[in-house]
């Protein structure tokens, strides 16, 4: 091998085509790898289908076989009809009976019920004079359900009519006969029904994808790096910079592929397809791609064995998870967590595909998390070329 | 002859439809410096799990110093040594760490160890690296670690798996050096390898391939039976040409080519030999031997191996 | 069974972890930033949420209303002109709730005659955001109808039957003690398993394994040698991770705390045995590590560590209880939150002992199997 070929410049005069072609030749091998490495095929296809059936089908945050006591004390048609209504709203067991305050207290203080409704004995008298009062004990040892428990009995109780008319359950647009100061007409736009899938399916390509960029790259390239077949690479008259390139560019195009697993998965199995513009949607995926992959390279670089890189990138990929916002909101994290979580890829991508997935947006919607992702991106490349450059040398 | 303190029968082993060891027979004595020789894939690595102990055979018994170790494979513990190929030393502690823990799992402590330990550091030349991280230590004394780990313990059977591959050439030599002590002092020493040469500091040399066993013998036999023998380029001075040639063939050494050099063969080197090759280095001439080459001892197994197979 | 030999592999694995220092900082970092990051996730509070506001009548009430909104601190209001611009902040995400006023709005309050219908006010929420809009709507839903309570006087106001809330263990419904409960959970769970897996392949690869085999030393002996410092790593990790909740966000167990230690500790061997199966099967670390994380994902997920199990179908939910995780985390929830004691986790405490033995029985067995 002489040295100019070492150099990679090629014939006089022709720099530019033979660093394509050996970054594409790199690439080419890397995917041929790819195809026989079983753990890589697994990430790639059963976990999407496996985190699809989990929040599709398993998660969330509405409640559901919500066991509630009950102590009716009024024993009349109206509290009847109060606990009738309660469990109309279908997200209650059948209520259990208790004869006695102390034993629906137990119930709660032993985790087997998660609201207690105590009925007073005038209740149907004072129903009628219109200054009606019951009292809920919740266990709040399972705060946001209890919460969310709450604010259902809250609502029951201020819609229900002692005089019987209109049992009006969940539907927002019935008519409802004048009480209160407003007539409060709620919607939820986007997802009439607030359920939780959408929100989580919304995010789920973001998952997904930081699950792949990250641990699949670092854990390889140390792995390469362990086996030595790296320092092989690094023999062929190639230029660093070109064999990190040409080894992350198949890596583009399977992460393309898992979207697509993601969103035709969402669509076929849930009806959840995205609302906007696919188009905005492929194009915001690439910076977010490549910004994941640079921090997969980034930890290979960092690492010095393979258990080191496996612990550096499990242990990204969690906080990415929590303070990103793709399962849990993030405006609703304390000032300085909200902060730290701006500088994760996934926090602007799982803003972007909300808004495109969720409320239908386009291109001119997620400008801004484009570039953001293409800044950190940027700043990433910078601290590769910092940290790589003498190790390569 | 004493009794076998190793011995296989009918060893084998199949993974599946593929028989990676076939029917396997060995018996060696106390005291043998054995050489088991094989190409990659050829049976050797499963064949010495098995013997120690960390592969069941699919069919065969196995006995070291007379123990069934299929029976009772936690009997021969103590007897045995093992040097694997890659040198198990535990990372982050200094090799006198090292020999305190694997001393410690079998029973030698305090003062004991501290004797025992005295006497093989000083043979293994391992003094100065005693309080080394083993990550530090280079591959030599790595490897001479390896075998005073695996001698430490005082085992009648030392069984030594590669043990010098990654070691530079005269690293080697000395390496083997300490191996031949360990026989001298009757351990029976099995060692795998696939550097030819080094066959020729063993007591026997077997060969595997293909899961046979394909020959089971001393080097000296090895070369009388399978090779053209030793080659002598002797070069006389001219007016003692005739005789040194009389007197070399008349001691039996074939003569390849003639000339003001001559090129000679002969099987063996036996005592008659040496004398007519004294003389003639007595009479001027220069004198060039070289043993045969086992690697084309070897081709020339594999070949026929590979006819028997087919014939079989 | 050794008693010495025992104490020589527990001395060297101990030894050998201690001067590693990256083991160290993963040992003690990881579940300190676990416990402080998760904490916070859970809230049911709403805070600075930009709430639009279109208002068709411009009148005293209405802005009254809205000042009162700010006032709170809960929401931001942002007025906008149209319903078309209202609409496409929502879509762009600048706000996540949205209030209507009608144009007849004031009228319709204050000057409303007998049987006539009261002002109708549209609350939009983005409903992409789930958590945020149920909680928005708790909020906004509350203070709108007391403002107006103000407004038009109490008597007006009035309607339904009122409801008296009391929440038993936890008065706020703060959401901190309930994460840090799970995050033991989710700590010992998947961290445990992982490092396991990964020591154990390393030591494999290492070759060491092997050797270790051919000593005297049973593989009870190996097995425990290599599993009791995990686990008494770990169980200073419980300790540790317990101070730092008690200290840093003022979160102690409400039950007995030496009862909980005990109990994560026992949990932890059975997450260790868990490391060791899935180490058992694979050749590299990579592998291993690929494997754990795979079956932990929902492992972590359906134990009920985040989302309520009770929220899932009930065939799911049965699935749950197949997990050692779920019963440990009810164990930990009821111990930090409700104060139980033994005798109230019996059933709990059973199934985790059963798990324990199936799996430190089976990877006993898969150790001890010779290929």
């Amino acid at each position: 091998m002489s040295a100019a070929r070492q150099s990679g410049a090629g014939r006089a005069g022709d720099p530019r085509p033979r660093r394509i072609s050996n970054v594409l030749a790199l690439a080419w091998r890397e995917a041929g790898l790819m195809r026989h490495d079983p753990t890589f095929l697994a990430v790639v296809f059963a976990q999407p289908i496996m985190m699809l059936l989990l929040l599709g089908f398993a998660l969330s945050n509405e409640p559901a076989n919500v066991p509630l006591a009950v102590l009716d004390r009024s024993a009349t048609a109206a509290s009847r009809r109060l606990v009738e209504e309660v469990v109309a709203t279908g997200y209650f067991l059948p209520p259990r009976p208790v004869s006695g305050y102390a034993e629906g207290r137990k119930l709660l203080e032993g985790g087997d019920a998660v609201a207690f409704l105590v009925i007073p004995d005038d209740f149907a008298r004072d129903a009628l004079g219109g200054a009606a009062r019951v009292q809920v004990l919740l266990d709040g040892a399972d705060p946001l359900s209890a919460a969310r428990v709450g604010g259902i009995l809250r609502s029951v109780a201020a819609q229900f009519d002692p005089s019987g008319r209109a049992v009006a359950a969940r539907r927002e647009d019935a008519p409802r006969p004048a009480r209160g100061a407003f007539d409060l007409r709620k919607r939820f736009w986007f997802n009439p029904t607030l359920a939780d899938r959408d929100f989580f399916l919304a995010g789920i390509a973001g998952m997904l994808l930081t699950n792949l960029c990250l641990s699949v790259t670092a854990l390889g390239l140390v792995a390469e790096r362990e086996n030595g077949t790296f320092e092989q690479t690094l023999s062929l008259p190639t230029r660093p910079l070109e064999i990190v390139i040409g080894k992350i560019l198949p890596y583009i195009g399977v992460s393309y592929l898992v979207l697509g697993i993601a969103t035709f998965g969402s669509g076929l199995l849930f009806g959840i397809w995205p609302a906007g513009s696919w188009l905005a949607l492929l194009v915001l995926t690439l910076p977010f791609v490549c910004a994941s992959l640079a921090i997969g390279v980034l930890v290979s670089a960092l690492a010095r064995t393979s258990a080191q890189a496996v612990f550096i990138t499990v242990f990204f990929i969690l906080p990415s998870m929590i303070l990103s916002g793709v399962l849990l909101p993030y405006q609703l994290m304390p000032d300085g967590a909200r902060e730290v979580g701006a500088i994760l890829p996934l926090r602007w991508y799982q803003i972007g595909l909300r808004r495109i997935v969720s409320r239908g947006g386009g291109l001119e919607e997620v400008w801004l998390p484009f570039l953001a992702l293409c800044a950190i991106f940027a700043a990433l490349l910078l601290l590769i070329r910092w940290r790589l450059k003498p190790r390569l040398a | 002859m004493s009794e076998p303190i190793l011995r296989a029968e009918g060893l084998t082993r199949r993974f599946g439809d593929f028989t990676a060891v076939d029917r396997l027979d060995l018996a060696i004595e106390p005291g043998t410096l054995f050489a088991f020789l094989g190409g990659n894939g050829s049976g050797k690595s499963t064949t010495i799990r098995m013997l120690i102990g960390l592969l069941t055979p699919t069919e065969g018994r196995i006995e070291l110093d007379g123990i069934d170790v299929l029976r009772e494979p936690r009997r021969v513990r103590d007897r045995i040594g093992y040097m694997g190929q890659k040198v198990s030393l535990y990372q982050g502690l200094t090799l006198r760490e090292n020999v305190e823990f694997y001393a410690g799992l079998y029973g030698l402590e305090g003062g004991r160890l501290a004797e025992r330990w005295g006497e093989v550091r000083e043979r293994m030349a391992l003094a100065e690296a005693e309080n080394e991280r083993v990550e530090d230590l280079p591959a030599g004394i790595r490897q001479r670690s390896g075998l005073a780990l695996a001698t430490l313990h005082g085992p009648r059977l030392l069984f030594l798996d590669e043990p010098t591959a990654g070691v530079d050439v005269d690293s080697r030599g000395l390496f083997w050096e300490r191996i031949q002590e360990e026989a001298e002092r009757g351990v029976t020493v099995f060692v795998t390898t696939h550097f030819l040469e080094e066959t020729d500091y063993c007591d026997r040399v077997a060969f595997i391939d293909a899961g046979r066993l394909v020959v089971d013998t001393t080097p000296e036999e090895l070369r009388a039976r399978y090779s053209e023998g030793y080659r002598i380029a002797a070069t006389p001075p001219p007016e003692r040409a005739a005789a040194t040639l009389a007197a070399l063939e008349r001691a039996g050494f074939a003569v390849v080519e003639r000339g003001p050099a001559l090129a000679l063969r002969r099987a063996t080197l036996d005592h008659a030999a040496l004398a007519a090759l004294a003389e003639a280095a007595a009479m001027g001439a220069e004198l060039h031997v070289e043993p045969a080459s086992m690697n084309g001892i070897f081709t020339r197994l594999i070949l026929e191996n590979a006819s028997a197979r087919e014939a079989a | 069974m050794s008693a010495r030999r025992l104490l020589t592999l527990l001395r060297r694995e101990v030894r050998a972890t201690l001067r590693d220092p990256f083991t160290v900082a993963v040992l003690i970092l990881v579940p300190l930033v676990a416990l402080l990051s998760f904490s916070f996730v859970l809230s049911t509070e709403v805070e600075d949420l930009s709430l639009g506001v279109l208002d068709a009548s411009g009148s005293y009430e209405s802005r009254r209303i809205v000042a009162e909104l700010e006032a709170d601190g809960s929401f931001v209001p942002r007025p906008y002109a149209t319903r078309a611009e209202l609409e496409a902040a929502l879509v762009s995400g600048e706000i996540s709730a949205a209030i209507v006023f009608p144009p007849d709005f004031q009228r319709a309050l204050l000057a409303r005659a007998p049987g006539q219908p009261p002002p109708e006010v549209q609350l939009l929420y983005d409903g992409a955001e789930t958590v945020l809009a149920g909680n928005a709507e708790g909020f906004l839903q509350g203070l709108i109808n007391a403002a107006g309570a103000e407004l038009v006087g109490p008597e007006a106001a009035r309607g339904g039957v009122v409801v008296e809330m009391r929440a038993l263990f936890n008065e706020t419904l703060d959401g901190t003690p309930f994460m840090v409960a799970g995050t033991f959970g989710f700590v010992l769970s998947f961290l445990t398993t992982l490092i396991t897996a990964v020591a154990i392949v390393n030591e494999k690869i290492g070759g060491t394994f092997d050797q270790l085999q051919l000593t005297p030393a049973t593989n009870l002996e190996i097995f425990l040698g290599k599993l009791l410092p995990l686990g008494g790593m770990f169980a200073f990790d419980v300790v540790l991770m317990m101070f730092a909740s008690g200290f840093v966000l003022g979160v102690w167990p409400r039950g007995n705390a030496l009862f909980f230690v005990a109990v994560s500790s026992f949990y932890v061997m059975t997450s260790l045995a868990l490391g060791l199966f899935f180490s058992a099967t694979s050749a590299t670390a990579a592998e291993a590590v690929q494997k754990t994380v795979f079956a932990s994902i929902p492992l972590v997920q359906l134990s009920g560590f985040a989302f309520p199990i009770r929220n899932m179908p009930m065939a799911i939910q049965w699935l749950t209880e197949v997990l050692p995780a779920t019963h440990y985390i009810r164990i930990s929830r009821a111990i930090y939150l409700r104060g139980a004691g033994p005798l109230d986790l019996l059933p709990e405490l059973g199934a985790l002992t059963v798990f324990a033995v199936l799996l430190v029985g089976g990877s006993l067995r898969s150790l001890a199997r010779r290929p």
